[in-house]
């Protein structure tokens, strides 16, 4: 499992998160939602590991974060952060081996060619990585945090991903949720950032709200995607929308903004 | 299974890669033995060679013998340590940078080593009884703590919210060396004229005093870390994505970084107290075996020292033949040849994604 107790974070004596407290299960797809400068990246990097608070603790499995040595964190953990950039002339392959750094594997190659398979990069192998489209190479990016995790192991394993579906079209998002979904099955939990609403309501089990550095709500996706909670959080009005066909829900943008706009906005959208 | 033959093929290209490299290298100092001021040809180099294994062939005077054992053999093993030394830092120290223009000049090991070093001529004459004893020990050790100074002060100096800025880390490189040129004229301005010229010869990079007293030195101090670098090959293909991204993969970053920044610093440190400055090679040569070879360290590490061993032997070997019977120093040949590739270099970074 892994745990976050009483985290607490600054920058300068300016709290960038205060008092967070989480819990992941191996087979869970737990969301963190919340606006901008809620604390979500910071929150994401003292649970990778990354950064160290001075309060509050992260546990994996039991393990303090802090007292496992970065290699049986890597066995435990794979992170895919936002950006990373690539400053030497590698294959998408050698990108991907790269996951395999602290690997006891004894079959490497087998596992690399299934996973660059599952996330449908297996024709970009002999490509030049900096030369991909930015959804290529976050497929890639995907691809050597799985090979880190994939493997069966006696502990329960964990994925940290910051916006993994940020720079792809729709089909290649559900694409990668659905890979992510099948994670769950492998004694894997998983925590991802996410800033597309329906995605999260779609595929999450558990999902975090976050605001100015707190957890404002956190458990089962329908009891926390409330519209109060949500116009709170994002403070933006939303509209909680029955889908007609799943029964699941869907996030709009409530209407009500279209009443605030003064007459003349009201004008122009009424000229689109 | 056909990717598993796949990857062995790649390891297998990889290994041939490094066998040419090596034969290259082999010719090349057999070559070099027999070129120069004194006509020794190669079946009379390989005469006298077999002769110290204890195989009599007979081709060669005793002149020859001398000449061969005692300027060229020192000179071309010096050359291919410190050559390949330089190739193989350079390319540890572009890898941890996270910057193809590092260079170990570039970011003030050479400066570094050279103020320790120029400081440690000053303080200890070439007159004194302690001299030799003290300088073939001593100046190696003096120069590499000056160029792990100023390593870690340029790279303290340019990392910003845990990121290496590549204008940063020029700027700091350009600042550091200045102030190193600076303190180095200071010390200079107080120093006799024997130091001053040994100083001038040195700051060009000078074969010519390698004797086979510092060959045992240079063998170890550059070829023990050189050797422990070919094992950081994995943990410089991580930190090629960043250092956050290297630790989530299990890289324990500050050691990896602390060890790649001694090592290095000793080979220069070395390189330098030997044969003074030698520009470029540690640029040039690691962007060579990446644009033919791909950036993959396994391949990039041995290949650059191999590499630069043949750059430091060819420009020596030009360097001895030019001007027969005098001498060019190498620093010149080296730099003739690194400048116009480092200006080709800056123009196709600003054209080219590969390194974006």
């Amino acid at each position: 499992m892994l745990r976050a107790s009483n985290i607490h974070y600054c920058i300068k004596n300016r709290a960038i998160i205060d008092q967070m407290n989480l819990e992941l299960n191996p087979g869970e797809i737990m969301a963190i939602l919340g606006p901008n400068g809620a604390g979500k990246s910071t929150f994401f990097k003292v649970l990778s590991g990354e950064i160290a608070c001075k309060q509050g603790t992260v546990h994996y499995n039991g393990n303090l974060v802090h007292q496992l040595k970065p290699k049986q964190l890597a066995e435990i953990r794979a992170v895919m952060p936002q950006h990373s950039q690539l400053n030497f002339p590698f294959s998408a392959e050698e990108v991907v081996r790269l996951g395999l750094i602290s690997s006891s594997s004894t079959e490497p190659e087998n596992l690399i060619s299934e996973i660059m398979e599952v996330t449908n990069t297996g024709h970009l192998r002999e490509k030049a990585f900096n030369y991909l489209s930015g959804g290529e190479k976050q497929r890639v990016h995907l691809a050597r945090v799985l090979v880190q995790i994939w493997e069966n192991k006696p502990f329960p394993r964990f994925l940290l991903l910051d916006e993994p579906t940020s720079s792809l079209d729709i089909s290649q998002q559900h694409a990668v949720l659905k890979i992510l979904d099948k994670l769950k099955s492998r004694n894997i939990g998983i925590l991802l950032i996410l800033h597309e609403l329906n995605l999260a309501i779609q595929y999450a089990d558990k999902i975090a709200l976050l605001k100015n550095g707190t957890i404002v709500k956190t458990g089962e996706v329908n009891a926390v995607m409330e519209k109060e909670t949500l116009d709170h959080v994002f403070e933006h009005p939303i509209q909680l929308i029955k889908n007609p066909y799943t029964g699941g829900l869907i996030v709009s943008s409530s209407p009500e903004i279209i009443s605030n706009l003064s007459s003349s906005k009201l004008a122009y959208y009424g000229n689109l | 299974m056909l990717i598993s033959t796949l990857h062995t093929d790649k390891s297998k290209s990889q290994n041939l890669i490094l066998l040419v490299f090596a034969i290259s290298l082999t010719l090349l100092i057999f070559l070099s033995l027999s070129l120069g001021a004194y006509t020794i040809s190669i079946s009379q180099s390989f005469s006298i060679l077999m002769e110290q294994l204890g195989i009599h062939i007979g081709l060669h005077s005793i002149q020859q013998e001398n000449v061969l054992l005692q300027i060229r053999l020192p000179r071309i093993i010096m050359a291919t340590m410190v050559g390949g030394g330089l190739g193989i830092a350079g390319a540890s120290l572009q890898g941890m940078f996270r910057n193809p223009l590092v260079e170990p000049g570039l970011i003030g090991v050479s400066s570094g080593s050279a103020l320790f070093a120029v400081i440690f001529m000053v303080l200890i004459p070439v007159t004194s009884t302690l001299f030799e004893p003290l300088q073939l020990i001593g100046l190696p050790f003096f120069a590499f703590f000056g160029g792990l100074i100023h390593v870690i002060g340029v790279y303290k100096l340019s990392k910003s919210q845990g990121k290496t800025e590549s204008g940063t880390l020029i700027l700091a490189g350009v600042a550091i060396n200045a102030l190193a040129g600076a303190l180095i004229g200071l010390v200079l301005f107080f120093a006799d004229d024997t130091a001053l010229r040994s100083f001038t010869f040195w700051s060009l990079g000078d074969l010519g005093g390698s004797v086979w007293n510092k060959i045992p030195i240079s063998l170890v101090l550059i070829g023990v870390p050189s050797l422990l670098l070919l094992f950081q090959h994995q943990a410089l293909n991580a930190l090629a994505l960043g250092e956050q991204e290297a630790f989530h993969m299990g890289v324990n970053v500050q050691r990896v970084k602390l060890k790649l920044l001694i090592y290095c610093a000793l080979i220069v440190g070395t390189g330098v107290s030997m044969v003074g400055m030698v520009g470029f090679v540690g640029l040039v040569v690691p962007h060579l075996i990446r644009i033919l070879f791909g950036a993959d360290h396994r391949l990039v590490l041995p290949g650059s020292f191999l590499l630069g061993a043949i750059l430091m032997n060819f420009a020596d070997l030009v360097a001895r033949i030019i001007v027969i019977p005098a001498e060019m120093p190498i620093g010149v040949i080296t730099a003739l040849v690194g400048a116009p590739f480092f200006i080709w270099l800056i123009f196709n970074l600003n054209h080219s994604k590969t390194y974006a």
